[in-house]
């Protein structure tokens, strides 16, 4: 079974102070930590537990600068096959729809039977990469996907819906699916890995090479803009609560007694 | 000249710190720490993804890096926590012995099992009446047909309660002369006959690493346990050390940051007089000296690692490597309790941990006075 | 004059609260000459449904066939297609949920529509419709245009508008012919799995002590049970903290998680993304512990600490055992 991988690399930014860059466009990035995008570590994961199982060859594919060598390496390490980096000036200010049309242009030269895509990224939250790039591939695909099982050639999958519901669905290969969080427990990068994959060669190829035009990507090819970042208002938010340690504490008591806390 | 790590080495430093935050849990190790309890989980975990043996050859189930890659990884694990990182990286201590001098056999016979994990090893030079002056051993080993028989003690043996095997120096030939001539070292399994291990309980630090002090009441072992000719065990173990030197150098390395990173955290969030108690110069000034042994450290730690994977001998630049991360280690852990106030004082915050097992690192494989006279030796010459 | 379409969400013979709360908003950027359409798919069994929403919209485009029983993005789409020629709408509402994001980005690339998902608030300014969406989980906001185009897409994030007070207006049912043409044997429903039922049922709590990623390991769970246990609580969590199984999915809170509406809700080290916000912002009294002062938790909070969980939680403790005697 051949499975292709689309990771994205993302600042680690839960307990970060984030700053504006200076354009508003984007976030200030310098000294940040960066990882691959948590929802594609498991994708990741997901396909070399499949691989395992079947047979077959993983490429990981990243859009990007050379720093996204980086998660393809890692993915390499895991136990990826091939790794290809999507990288061109022109690609810049592609929105989510544009880069789907990016790693369709990459991926429908490459056989596949499964492609895998995170639910969505830490970054941009977007949601809609994977299911944008199985339209434009014409291939069956699933979302929010928690669990899968191989019979021949059809995929049977858990989505994930609301309300910790689940939903059974039968996807024919070849598809996509965005694998969700959770879905297994990925693996660390072993110096095995590390080591298998150091020779590997990183093949990159150019929006010329992906016979893209500047009509279908970047600003020009995508049908919507970020016209510019803000913090969000605070609103009312929360009271906070100073003092030492036993102030806090003693203060937290008051309002649990008063607010029904304590049973 | 330059000096990045290249990508392999990265990558390893990123596996490694991934791997070190995923398992080395604050509240595990304070536990591990309290009830002294070596983290053999979290080891057998290390050894499956090859960080431990990183260094031995492929043939002996290592990954065929070398010394520095096997620094990197002990910075990294020793700077996310200093008990657990120390206790997993010092596991396959003085199998270098071995991986060195050992015979092909005695190499296929240990080095694949430690790396994989079955093993743990542990190396007995130390004796109660000779610690940095190791050129005679009363620990003797006698021809006896065709094996050895060891008698005498090692004291402060690190993994000596808990390997399955040590590599212990001994004097085959009592009327050497001079008598370091007469020395020689023998691979000794733990489960042999006559072999006994009193743990020392109560030290100052590594409480999850085990110390102990073993007798050897006519040992019995075959003479094949003889690592490399009889009467070179000196020479052999005087380089092993240059070797660990800059192991227990990372070690020092990784404890120095690892306290540095707390308390650059720590001084960002503790108030005092209404501000923040970074915001005072001489705690700024303080992270300054502090970050500064740092980088220093790891400077010369890399360049004695990147030296030796060179195959070059240099005790004098790795005795330095290690007498200034140990100082390093000391004086950042110092600081950090100073910079904690009475929080860096209690037992369950990390630095108050990282305080106490810094100071070994400028102990163990010899003291900094030692590393001196191996630096002024190498420089000045020996005058007498 | 514009039309505004919002695709009617249903599940096991439920309009889905989403689909209100898109009307509402809908209706609020009408103006008084424009248009309000719900389009509905379902199969003729579930015109009962239709009834629910057709109040409160303009038109409703409904059509209705045995293939569109249960939701199947093919399928779905399929139909839309047609509805959408025929619903000469100027910007089309879905749900960010599992059903939208299932559908929407498809049918975007499909019919070229300028889209982006997972929008908190929208405006229309001649003819340009705006869009604000977050990223980096919650701490930034972006501002989003949508290009010229006949017809125009956003998801809506769920509990980003109310769905109380949707007006009243005396709608039409259309019906619009569609058939099965395709291939859609390739993706199929087969079944819904209901949530486990756990040892405890956080959403009947008085008092949830509710952990995140902060909480940084199994381990510490008990720390976080003792305050439970002090305060006659009970202890539930946030999506990692269920993905990595240091507690069962039962005690997740959020959008793929329970609802819970407790009297006082402990939140400590979650950063308050919106799916968990969704699950809890109910709760009478929200108290959030985080050490990163911009955390999104705090927003909704009531009240906060800004420090660190692990120094917080025992000194907590500590004071309701003493107060409890
Ligand atoms: C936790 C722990 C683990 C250890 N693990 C091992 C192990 O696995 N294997 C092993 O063989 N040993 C081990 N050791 C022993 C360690 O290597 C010795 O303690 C160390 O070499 C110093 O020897 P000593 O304790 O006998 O001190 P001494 O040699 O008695 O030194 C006492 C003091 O005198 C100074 N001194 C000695 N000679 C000179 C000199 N010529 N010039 C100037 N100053 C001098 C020393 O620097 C020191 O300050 C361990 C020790 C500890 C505490
Ligand atoms: C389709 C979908 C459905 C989802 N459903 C849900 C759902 O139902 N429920 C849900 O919760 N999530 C859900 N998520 C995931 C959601 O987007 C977030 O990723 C998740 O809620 C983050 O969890 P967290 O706040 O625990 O972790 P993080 O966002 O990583 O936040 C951890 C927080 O802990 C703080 N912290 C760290 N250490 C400490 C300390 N020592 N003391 C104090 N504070 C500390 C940090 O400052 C940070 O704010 C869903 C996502 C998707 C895509």
């Amino acid at each position: 079974m051949d499975i292709i991988v689309c990771i994205k690399r993302v600042p680690e930014t839960a307990e970060a102070d984030i700053v504006l860059d200076a354009g508003k466009k984007g976030i200030d990035t310098d000294g940040m930590v960066f990882s691959i995008n948590e929802w594609d570590n498991y994708a990741v994961e997901a396909a070399i537990q499949l691989k395992e199982a079947q047979g077959g060859k993983i490429t990981v594919v990243s859009a990007g600068p050379e720093e996204n060598n980086e998660v393809l390496r890692r993915a390499l390490a895991m136990g990826a096959d091939d790794a290809i980096r999507l990288t061109d000036p022109a690609f810049e200010g592609s929105d989510a729809i544009a880069m789907a049309r990016i790693l369709a242009a990459a991926i429908k030269d490459i056989p596949h039977d499964l492609i895998l895509t995170g639910v969505q990224a830490d970054d941009d939250g977007f949601g809609g990469t994977g299911v944008a790039l199985a339209e434009m591939l014409g291939l069956p695909y699933a979302a929010l996907v928690t669990d899968i099982q191989l019979d021949g050639d059809t995929l049977t999958v858990h989505r994930e819906l609301e309300g910790g519901l689940e939903e059974v669905t039968a996807v024919k290969m070849p598809a996509l699916l965005t694998i969700q969080t959770g879905i297994n427990e990925p693996r660390y990068v072993s110096i095995m890995g590390i080591r298998k994959v150091a020779k590997k060669e990183i093949a990159e190829k150019s929006a010329g090479d992906l016979s893209l035009s500047g009509d279908d990507i970047g600003v020009k090819g995508s049908l919507s803009q970020i016209e510019g970042l803000f913090f969000p208002p605070v609103g009312e938010g929360a009271e906070i609560i100073e003092g030492t340690m036993d102030e806090k504490a003693e203060t937290l008591v008051k309002i649990l007694k008063e607010r029904g806390g304590i049973a | 000249m330059d000096f990045e790590l290249d990508l392999e080495q990265k990558e390893i430093v990123k596996a490694a710190r991934e791997f070190a935050e995923g398992e080395f849990d604050p509240q595990l190790a304070f536990e591990l720490e309290k009830t002294h309890t070596f983290p053999a989980d979290i080891r057998r975990k290390a050894c499956k993804l090859g960080f431990v043996g990183i260094h031995f050859p492929e043939e002996y189930g290592g990954q065929g890096y070398g010394i520095m890659e096997n620094a990197l990884i002990v910075e990294e694990f020793c700077r996310r926590d200093s008990g657990i990182g120390s206790a997993v990286v010092l596991s396959d201590f003085s199998s270098e012995v071995v991986m060195r001098f050992g015979s092909e056999a005695q190499k296929k016979a240990y080095l694949p099992k430690v790396a994989s994990g079955a093993y743990i090893s542990g190396g007995g030079y130390t004796e109660p009446d000779h610690g940095s002056d190791i050129t005679f051993m009363n620990t003797t080993a006698v021809r006896d047909g065709d094996s050895y028989v060891i008698n005498g003690s090692k004291t402060f043996i690190t993994n000596g309660g808990i390997a399955q095997f040590l590599i212990v120096l001994c004097q085959t030939d009592e009327n050497a002369s001079p008598p370091y001539r007469g020395q020689s070292t023998f691979i000794v399994p733990t489960d042999v006959d006559g072999f006994e291990a009193v743990e020392i309980e109560d030290k100052m630090g590594l409480k999850m690493t085990s110390t102990a002090e073993i007798y050897f009441n006519n040992v019995r072992i075959p003479a094949d346990a003889l690592i490399g000719e009889a009467g070179k065990g000196f020479y052999q173990v005087l380089e092993f050390f240059d070797e660990s030197r800059v192991e227990i150098a990372a070690q020092a390395l990784g404890i120095a940051q690892g306290a540095l990173d707390r308390t650059i955290a720590y001084i960002k969030d503790r108030s005092q007089f209404g501000k923040k108690i970074a915001a005072f110069q001489v705690n700024q000034h303080k992270i300054a000296d502090m970050a500064t042994r740092v980088e220093l450290a790891r400077l010369m730690v890399y360049k004695a690692a990147w030296n030796y994977d060179k195959g070059r001998i240099d005790p004098t630049l790795t005795s330095m490597a290690k007498m200034t991360a140990g100082q390093a280690a000391v004086y950042v852990a110092d600081e950090a309790i100073q910079m904690h106030g009475g929080y860096g004082y209690i037992m369950e915050n990390e630095v108050e941990r990282f305080y106490r097992d810094a100071k070994i690192t400028e102990i163990y494989e010899g003291t900094r006075e030692i590393q001196k006279n191996t630096i002024s030796s190498g420089i000045v010459g020996r005058y007498k | 004059m514009k039309k505004i379409a919002v695709l009617v969400e249903h599940r096991q013979g439920e309009i889905r609260e989403i689909t209100f709360e898109m009307l509402g908003k809908a209706h609020q950027l009408a103006g008084s000459d424009d248009e309000v359409q719900a389009l509905f798919l379902g199969d003729t069994s579930q015109k009962e449904l239709v009834a629910k929403v057709s109040p409160h919209a303009h038109t409703t485009l409904a059509v209705y066939d045995a293939a569109l029983k249960d939701f199947e993005p093919l399928r779905y789409g399929s139909a839309l297609e047609a509805v959408l020629s025929n619903a000469d709408c100027d910007l089309l509402l879905m749900g960010q949920t599992a059903f939208g994001m299932d559908l929407a980005p498809a049918l975007a690339a499909k019919m070229t529509m300028p889209f982006t998902s997972d929008v908190v608030d929208i405006e229309i300014l001649d003819g340009g419709v705006k869009a604000t969406r977050q990223m980096y989980s919650g701490k930034v906001s972006a501002a989003v245009s949508l290009k010229e185009a006949p017809k125009r897409l956003l998801t809506v994030r769920a509990g980003a508008f109310p769905a109380e007070d949707v007006p009243e207006v005396s709608g039409e049912v259309r019906e619009i012919a569609w058939s099965v043409d395709g291939d859609f044997a390739v993706r199929k429903f087969l079944s819904y799995i209901e949530a486990a039922v756990g040892d405890v049922d956080i959403t009947q709590a008085d008092v949830l002590v509710s952990v995140g990623r902060g909480i940084k390991d199994a381990d510490n769970i008990p720390v976080a049970q003792e305050l439970a246990d002090a305060l006659g609580g009970v202890v539930s969590c946030s999506r990692p903290v269920a993905d990595k199984k240091w507690l069962p999915k039962e005690r997740q809170v959020g959008t793929s998680g329970k609802t819970v509406k407790p009297r006082v809700y402990i939140a400590l080290g979650i950063s308050g993304a919106f799916q968990h916000q969704a699950g809890m912002k109910g709760a009478a009294t929200i108290i959030a512990v985080n050490k990163d002062p911009k955390a999104p938790i705090f927003s909704i909070a009531h009240f906060g600490i800004v420090d660190d969980l692990f120094k917080v939680l025992p000194a907590l403790t500590e004071k309701v055992r003493e107060l409890k005697g």
